[in-house]
């Protein structure tokens, strides 16, 4: 019996020994980069072929009333709640659309996809969702395609072939490209950074980790990157991560990142109880409404988002015009109601606008 | 023997009633190609649920199997691209690791006679923080195409891992009912210090019993990862909680000494379609939480009910 065990500690040792084979992970994924440049020059834009999925017998639905159900990655946080007010609006803005929003209450991919097999199952005509993750997402949506519904992504994307058309908030490289430089604003050139994310395969926050540091690299060359923390999008979770950053790197921790409109607010608190403010920078991606204190306090400079309210807006006329058929597959460009003419991007993505900076001066005038 | 049946009665009925109703909302419910979804959906709680019943018959409980199911399918996707096994021998081995991890709960319980409460609450946090670990944060895919079959193909029109529940199902309730394995995992639960006088192995069983139950959680990973064709480490996180509210619905007393593979079954089946069939209805995905635990505090309610009415 003693042996067995013995063998068995060994065994459990050997397998965790496999997780050292691995390099140091920063949170970012592992596809091609193109960082914008340095100054103020913006990137040029590549035609590529489209390459979304098609439905595949879909009913003629121009003009008709067609029923939408919006699956975000989880329900319950402000920026979804903002994306869902974006949807409802464009949805009484058209006349002929009948939207809910319905998701897990975490983060969570296993869920995410049973109540997108629900839906496909109760026939509704158009899905829009924000994907937890990008390949285990991909075969539920292809059974929406194949049963000829119509499939639109907002926020975070699956694998192209899974949906008709994405809606980019902003392009990839130029949000990576203003965190950075306001990062490094606050920080100086060789201030040293810690990053806090969502899941570890969540797409957008990959992407964009990804991004930044092919941008740094190339920019801030000599800004060091300490570690990237896993936060989930919970708000507890993210307050202890971002104090066990403060704690395990003391001084030279100068800021951090906060990937996800929950862990940003959630840093900025962490290091306000810290009493660091001003000495621990926070830059991120967040919410108005959920930064004001900290911006107000001079604890957060500045807060870098797009306009939920118009990405759920804008997704929702985009998945109107699919339906309707207005939108079809090589055009350039689709019009979303209010938001004029927005150019596709990258085969099938179409892109919302470029990313916004709030700061003391222009914060009050958002409300959401 | 018929008292058990007593609550295994109500929950059959109740089970009947329930898939009437949803039946009458929604057209679609009723639908074989809904059903059979279904029954795709919850192969996965189901067979760990099948090795559940057996732990808690005895009087014990597994909180861990979500996290050997995380686990496993990690180690899946390291085995076969990390290390670059061949995939049926990255299957295989994966699947004894993860019997291996339900090998060494048993091992914590029985030797140490620690509480299985305790000891797999530990080993729920020690397995997910192994799966994360070694994952460090990516996950595998580009499984091949052949792989896919068993978590999305059908045989003769039926989904494969619900032939698997179906016979695996079979396998447990004969075991159970009918063995003398089954009847010693019976007399554990009932009265422990009794069974182990009376001559039986309780550490031998209690020991297969676990490691059963990390068997069936990697079997339920592989069909998993094959379903979604991705391996991620928080695969699995609640299981535990959605496969013990199916073995409790089903009449398996927490206590140990009662409980059959039949009610587990209905318990299941019951959960399975309030979940879908209410959201068919339109009833959003909270308040079907709500549904579902009243229907438990009622089952279980009613069935103690019963219990207090038997004579003795």
């Amino acid at each position: 019996m003693k042996k067995l065990i013995v063998a068995m500690t060994m065994g459990l040792g050997l397998l965790s020994s496999t997780a050292l084979a691995q390099s140091a992970w920063t949170g970012g994924d592992d596809q091609p980069t193109s960082p914008l440049a340095c100054d103020a020059t913006p990137a040029v834009a590549v035609a590529k072929p489209y390459d979304g999925g098609e439905p595949a017998g879909a009913p003629d639905r121009a003009g008709k009333k067609i029923t939408v159900v919006d699956v975000p990655k989880l329900i319950g946080i402000g920026y979804f709640n903002a994306t869902t007010k974006g949807i409802l609006d464009a949805a009484a803005e058209l006349g002929n659309v009948d939207a809910k929003t319905d998701g897990p209450t975490k983060a969570n991919i296993d869920e995410q996809i049973t109540f997108l097999d629900n839906y496909i199952t109760s026939g509704v005509d158009g899905i829009l969702f924000a994907a937890n993750d990008p390949v285990a997402i991909a075969p539920v949506l292809k059974k929406a395609l194949s049963k000829g519904i119509n499939v639109v992504g907002y926020d975070a994307n699956s694998t192209p072939d899974a949906r008709q058309w994405f809606v980019n908030q902003a392009e990839f490289n130029g949000i990576a490209k203003s965190l950075v430089d306001n990062l490094a604003k606050e920080i100086g050139e060789d201030g040293a950074f810690a990053i806090v994310t969502s899941t570890f395969t969540t797409p957008n926050q990959a992407r964009w980790i990804a991004e930044m540091g092919a941008y740094a690299a190339n920019c801030h060359p000599k800004m060091k990157w300490l570690e990237t923390v896993e936060a989930q999008e919970d708000n507890t979770l993210s307050f202890n991560q971002a104090t066990t950053l403060i704690n395990k790197y003391g001084d030279e921790l100068k800021g951090i990142v906060g990937m996800t409109s929950v862990a940003t607010p959630a840093s900025a608190e962490a290091v306000t109880q810290a009493k660091l403010c001003g000495k621990v920078a926070v830059v991120g991606l967040a919410t108005p409404n959920a930064m004001k204190p900290y911006v107000k306090a001079d604890c957060v400079k500045s807060v870098v988002l797009w306009n939920p309210v118009d990405l759920g807006y804008a997704a929702m006329h985009v998945l109107r015009a699919v339906a309707d058929g207005t939108l079809k597959a090589g055009a350039t460009s689709v019009k979303a109601g209010k938001l004029g003419d927005l150019q596709v991007i990258n085969g099938s993505e179409i892109l919302l606008g470029a990313p916004y900076t709030f700061t003391k001066e222009n914060i009050d005038g958002f409300d959401f | 023997m018929s008292r058990l049946l007593k609550h295994e009665s109500i929950l059959a009925i109740l089970t009947v009633l329930a898939l009437a109703i949803l039946a009458m909302q929604s057209d679609k419910f009723f639908t074989t190609d809904n059903l059979l979804n279904q029954g795709r959906l919850m192969s996965e709680v189901g067979l760990v649920a099948l090795a559940m019943t057996f732990v808690i018959v005895t009087g014990g409980i597994d909180l861990s199997v979500g996290s050997i199911l995380g686990l496993t399918a990690i180690l899946l996707g390291v085995f076969w691209k990390n290390v670059g096994l061949p995939l049926p021998v990255a299957i295989g081995l994966a699947v004894a690791c993860g019997s291996l991890a339900g090998f060494v709960n048993g091992l914590i319980i029985t030797r140490f006679r620690v509480p299985p409460l305790i000891a797999t609450l530990a080993t729920l946090a020690l397995y997910r923080g192994l799966a994360e670990g070694i994952s460090e944060a990516r996950s595998v895919r580009g499984y091949p195409e052949w792989f896919f079959f068993l978590g999305q193909g059908d045989i003769l029109g039926i989904p494969v891992q619900l032939c698997l529940l179906v016979i695996a199902a079979i396998t447990a309730g004969v075991i159970l009912a009918r063995t003398p394995f089954g009847r010693a995992t019976y007399a554990i639960g009932a009265n422990e210090t009794a069974a182990h006088f009376s001559g039986i192995r309780v550490n031998a069983t209690k020991l297969w019993i676990y490691t059963a139950a990390g068997f069936l959680a990697s079997i339920a990973a592989v069909i998993f990862v094959s379903r979604v064709t991705t391996t991620r480490s928080d695969m699995g996180t609640g299981l535990e909680l959605d496969v013990i509210t199916g073995v409790v619905l089903g009449g398996t007393s927490i206590f140990g000494g009662k409980g059959t593979i039949i009610g587990t079954a209905l318990g299941l089946i019951l959960i399975q379609a309030l979940k879908n069939g209410l959201s068919l209805s339109g009833v959003k995905g909270d308040g079907t939480i709500v549904v579902i635990g009243v229907v438990l505090i009622v089952a279980i309610l009613a069935s103690a009910i019963f219990d207090r009415n038997k004579g003795g």
